[in-house]
């Protein structure tokens, strides 16, 4: 058992110095695709608290939760990419994210994991055709096992500030 | 709010840096008051030395301030101003309305140069501060030369005059030329106090007149005390002064003219200085004069020899002021009430009141001064040197005081909780010694929470006068610009109100009487025409009412023309000429506050750029406030704001519609009664029901904000009455939950759009619950028209009312 662990560590430093450049992307899912943000731009996952929705909003703001005593604003990301409505389950989760002048938060269907990806493994989004949204800069292939085989391996790399400024 | 919490651990150079930004900023806004006091002494035909002193420090420090911090540019302009006002105060130059003029101006351009170093501004005003140095400069060119010396006349020892500093020499003269007698004081002092009581001699002497200089005379003391030659100039009599000075141990007599027969003297020199002029007329400035009127007074003063390690006497000049020693004067040279002169310059903040109250002529009632508290009065403050401060305040950021007001919306929620919980308990009766003491607990925390509450609203309160203050400065510059004669009457000066709402009034204020002066004084000639006083006046009032401020702006100009104002609406296309004529009277007036209009042809510099009163509208919209215009042709205009007192704490009652729980804060309800689906009507297609014989207009806001009963609606329905200055309107709600004191937070930016909500609170369960914007949704509901017109227009302005709702330093930050 000892000498698992051991191993295990230094398998995990070997790798860490075959790394070179790697970003941390934070996965989830979101009508049976996955998507995936720069981990750094998250602040915090959070289990959604009871949302108050504001009438006259735009459509996709689902309303406003507290956070501790602060106010952050809630987007529907299923709505901001004009996917079918899903009722918020147990999985459902808000990434808090920071918009310089205020806080929002994303919902999102699912969590899922980190994927730290080298360059090579980020394809530009320009491989999926000419006209894609603002907000897809790339397409993320981890060569690492990703845990969840069922939702394959093929990562939708968010940028946020078109889907925060929208 | 983390982020405020660790306020105070901040780095050094930004916390040094941000106590520059406010004690400049206080130095600067003292140097405005100062200024205006000095033009309202200058409007008298006089000028006080002291205020022009006190102005010369205030900019002499800023000069230091801003060396300190590399504010070159100010630090410049100080160096300049410092150059003009030593002219000033030495006489080389006289202060004439050009003079003062530029030194507004200056005011003027280092609040500038403090906004572009704290980076509210992007550029410094480089080319203004430039413009404004070149015509000081010429200013300093033009000083006059010194005046023939008039001090000859008096038989003044001129040892004394010899050694006297320029600008004492220069008040010499100028006392001397405005006919005031001169008096010589000798007093001992004992050494160890002689700094306090030689204030405390200052203090005194000020009422009567000004202390030229004092020497020391080599006689009369001894190793503990010191015998000094005071110089005073005085309009009182000789009596009057011996009895202000506290008489025993001063000896006080009059400098004599030289041959006083010969020349008449100048006109306001008292009786008893004509009766006395003659029998010693060659003495010499060392010998004490004993004159008829003096010698019921002992003069050679004996002053008890104190030896060191002796129970010291209070020898001179002592704490106690004197209560006797007074009586040998005669009633009737008593002069009218004298202000305390004691009591204002022994270091407790100044009025600038007072101090212009003192002066002998009274001061035309220009520019009320308001008072201060503890603390702000700068430059005005005390006339006594003293290295103990004599403010006991702190300075504190108001974020800080957010962040304890939010600590305190929290407490309030736990509150709350507590109280339900003691509710649950209570229900137990075998818990009922344990419900007891939880609910005296809870009464307790509940009374405390309320006091700390109030504690810390009353610390964010501050007098209006902060802003009004400007305004008169504002009213200076404008009038002379326009060369028309305008009176500022203030009134309420001290009516307080939240520091946040202070800081966001003075711009809406700014413009409104910018348009009064422009759009509503008349010219002068047609002001004679009609028979109106030339000089102008326009009235800031301000009052408290309830849980609002009021503050109106009144000029008594020419008034709006509604015809006029409906022909620039349409040639603006702001509106057609059928939806002109549909207008209620009170609509056309606010056709005013619409985005783009304005009734000139061509803007001024003042205004007429049809920017201004939408901006004003809008601004004080967002501190939750209504401006209301009233106007008469040829009798006036009115413009009322209304505002909340505060926008910390808000009370609210919670009501629910469509199982959706809303805030409504409670100074805009007027009441709540049942309502009744039959006392409904339709007039045209609003709905309106009678209330107790008054009709009153509905709004069903499941309706407004688009929500739909799921089941059958509720069986009973209330309406809420809400009251924004004089408008009426009814909210049909499902249920009311109760009061609660709420801490209101802003909405992020990216809901500032959505109108009719002021922002958000939570309620105690975790849930947020908005707040309603009840004078926007007053306005969206009853004015109709006008906001629709604005909507056609895609025009921001008006929908701006609901972002960041002031009431969010918190959130904002």
């Amino acid at each position: 058992m000892a000498a698992l662990v051991r191993r295990r560590a230094e398998q995990r430093a070997l790798r860490r110095a075959a790394d070179g450049q790697r970003t941390e992307y934070l996965a989830f899912s979101l009508a049976g695709e996955i998507y995936a943000v720069e981990i750094h731009s998250i602040g915090e996952i959070l289990k959604p608290p009871p949302i108050t929705e504001v009438p006259r909003a735009a459509s996709s703001i689902i309303g406003v939760v507290s956070v501790r005593g602060r106010l952050v604003t809630v987007i529907d990301l299923r709505k901001r990419f004009g996917v079918k409505d899903a009722p918020i389950g147990h999985l459902t989760r808000i990434l808090l994210v920071d918009k310089g002048d205020e806080k929002l938060g994303l919902l999102v269907d699912e969590v899922l994991q980190v994927y730290r990806l080298t360059e090579n493994e980020i394809e530009p989004a320009n491989v999926l055709g000419g006209d894609q949204p603002a907000h897809i800069h790339g397409i993320g292939r981890p060569k690492e096992g990703t845990g969840r085989p069922d939702f394959g391996s093929l990562l939708v790399l968010l940028d946020l500030r078109p889907i925060l400024d929208g | 709010m983390a982020e405020h919490g660790g306020g105070g651990r901040g780095d050094l150079g930004d916390k040094a840096r941000e106590e520059f930004f406010s004690e400049a900023q206080e130095l600067i806004d003292g140097l405005g008051r100062d200024l205006l006091a000095v033009d309202a002494v200058a409007k008298g035909g006089r000028t006080d030395p002291e205020l022009i002193n006190d102005v010369f420090r205030a900019v002499h420090t800023l000069k230091g301030l801003a060396g300190l911090f590399g504010a070159t540019l100010m630090s410049g302009l100080s160096h300049e101003l410092e150059d003009v006002l030593d002219d000033l105060r030495l006489g080389r130059l006289e202060m004439s309305p050009a003079v003062l003029d530029l030194l507004f101006r200056a005011v003027e351009l280092y609040a500038q140069i403090l906004a572009a170093e704290r980076g509210d501004r992007p550029d410094e005003p480089g080319a203004d501060v430039k413009a404004l140095l070149h015509a000081l400069g010429q200013v300093s060119q033009r000083r006059e030369g010194g005046g023939v010396s008039p001090v000859a006349q008096y038989e003044l020892d001129p040892g004394l005059l010899g050694v006297l500093t320029e600008y004492e020499e220069y008040r010499l003269r100028t006392n001397i030329a405005q006919g005031v007698s001169l008096f010589r004081i000798r007093v001992q002092f004992r050494l160890d106090t002689i700094d306090s009581a030689l204030d405390e001699l200052k203090a005194r002497a000020r009422p009567h007149g000004e202390i030229i200089t004092y020497l020391p005379t080599g006689e009369g003391g001894d190793a503990d005390s010191i015998e000094l030659e005071i110089l005073l100039a005085s309009h009182a009599s000789l009596s009057v002064l011996e009895a202000a000075l506290g008489g025993s141990y001063a000896a006080i007599e009059e400098v004599q003219r030289r041959g006083a027969r010969s020349k008449p003297p100048p006109p306001p020199i008292s009786a008893v200085d004509e009766q006395e002029g003659e029998p010693f007329g060659d003495m010499t400035g060392a010998v004490p004069a004993i004159t008829g009127e003096t010698s019921s007074f002992p003069q050679a003063v004996p002053i008890p020899e104190s030896k060191a390690g002796e129970l010291p006497l209070p020898v001179v000049w002592g704490r106690e002021p004197p209560t006797t020693g007074t009586t040998s004067t005669a009633p009737s040279e008593v002069p009218p009430p004298i202000p305390d002169f004691a009591r204002i310059s022994r270091g407790r903040p100044t009025d600038v009141d007072d101090i212009l109250k003192s002066m002998p002529p009274p001061i035309p009632p220009v520019e009320k001064q308001p008072s201060y508290p503890p603390g702000a009065a700068v430059g005005g403050g005390g006339r006594e040197m003293s290295l103990r401060s004599v403010s006991q305040t702190v300075r504190v950021d108001i974020r800080k005081l957010d962040h304890l007001m939010n600590i305190v919306g929290e407490l309030a929620i736990v509150r709350t909780s507590l109280a339900k919980l003691s509710d649950k308990v209570r229900a137990r009766p075998e818990a009922r010694g344990l419900a007891n003491e939880l609910y005296r607990l809870h009464r307790v925390f509940e009374r405390n929470l309320a006091q700390m509450q109030n504690g810390i609203l009353e610390v964010r309160m501050v007098p209006l006068g902060q802003a009004f203050d400007k305004l008169a400065r504002i009213v200076r510059q404008i009038s002379r610009e326009h060369d028309k004669q305008v009176n500022l009457v203030v009134t309420g000066a001290e009516t307080e109100i939240d520091k946040l709402i202070v800081e966001e009034l003075s711009d809406p204020l700014m413009h409104m009487i910018r348009n009064a002066i422009d759009h509503g004084i008349e010219p002068r000639e047609e002001r004679m025409r009609v028979g109106k006083p030339t000089v102008g006046t326009i009235a800031l009032n301000a009052f408290q009412k309830g849980n609002h401020v009021v503050i109106e702006v009144e000029d008594d100009g020419a008034g709006m023309n509604t015809q006029v104002l409906i022909n620039s609406a349409v040639r603006r296309g702001l509106l057609t000429r059928e939806q002109a004529m549909e207008l209620a009277p009170h609509e056309i007036l606010g056709l005013v506050f619409l985005p783009g209009f304005t009734t000139r042809g061509e803007a001024t510099d003042l205004s007429g750029r049809g920017v201004g009163m939408d901006i004003v509208k809008t601004n004080i919209s967002r501190m939750g406030g209504i401006i209301d215009i009233s106007s008469e042709v040829g009798i006036g205009t009115k413009m009322t704001i209304t505002l909340p007192i505060t926008l910390a704490v808000i009370s609210v009652l919670v009501i629910e519609i469509v199982g959706r729980t809303y805030a409504i804060p409670l100074a805009s309800v007027e009441e709540a009664i049942v309502f009744d689906e039959r006392d409904v009507r339709a007039v045209e297609d609003r709905e309106v029901m009678n209330q107790r014989g008054r009709t009153l207009p509905i709004c069903r806001l499941w309706k407004l904000f688009g929500l739909t009963h799921e089941g059958p609606p509720p069986p009973k329905r209330f309406v809420v009455i809400a009251a924004v200055g004089n408008r009426k309107l009814g909210f049909v709600v499902d249920r009311l939950v109760g009061q609660q004191d709420i801490v209101i937070k802003a909405l992020g930016k990216s809901l500032s759009h959505v109108r009719g909500f002021a922002g958000a609170t939570e309620l105690g369960d975790q849930r947020v619950a908005l707040v309603l914007d009840v004078a926007a949704l007053v306005e969206e509901v009853l004015s109709g028209d006008g906001e629709r017109l604005l909507e056609g227009r895609g025009a921001g302005a008006l929908e701006m009312r609901t972002e960041g709702r002031l009431g969010d330093g918190r959130a904002r930050a």
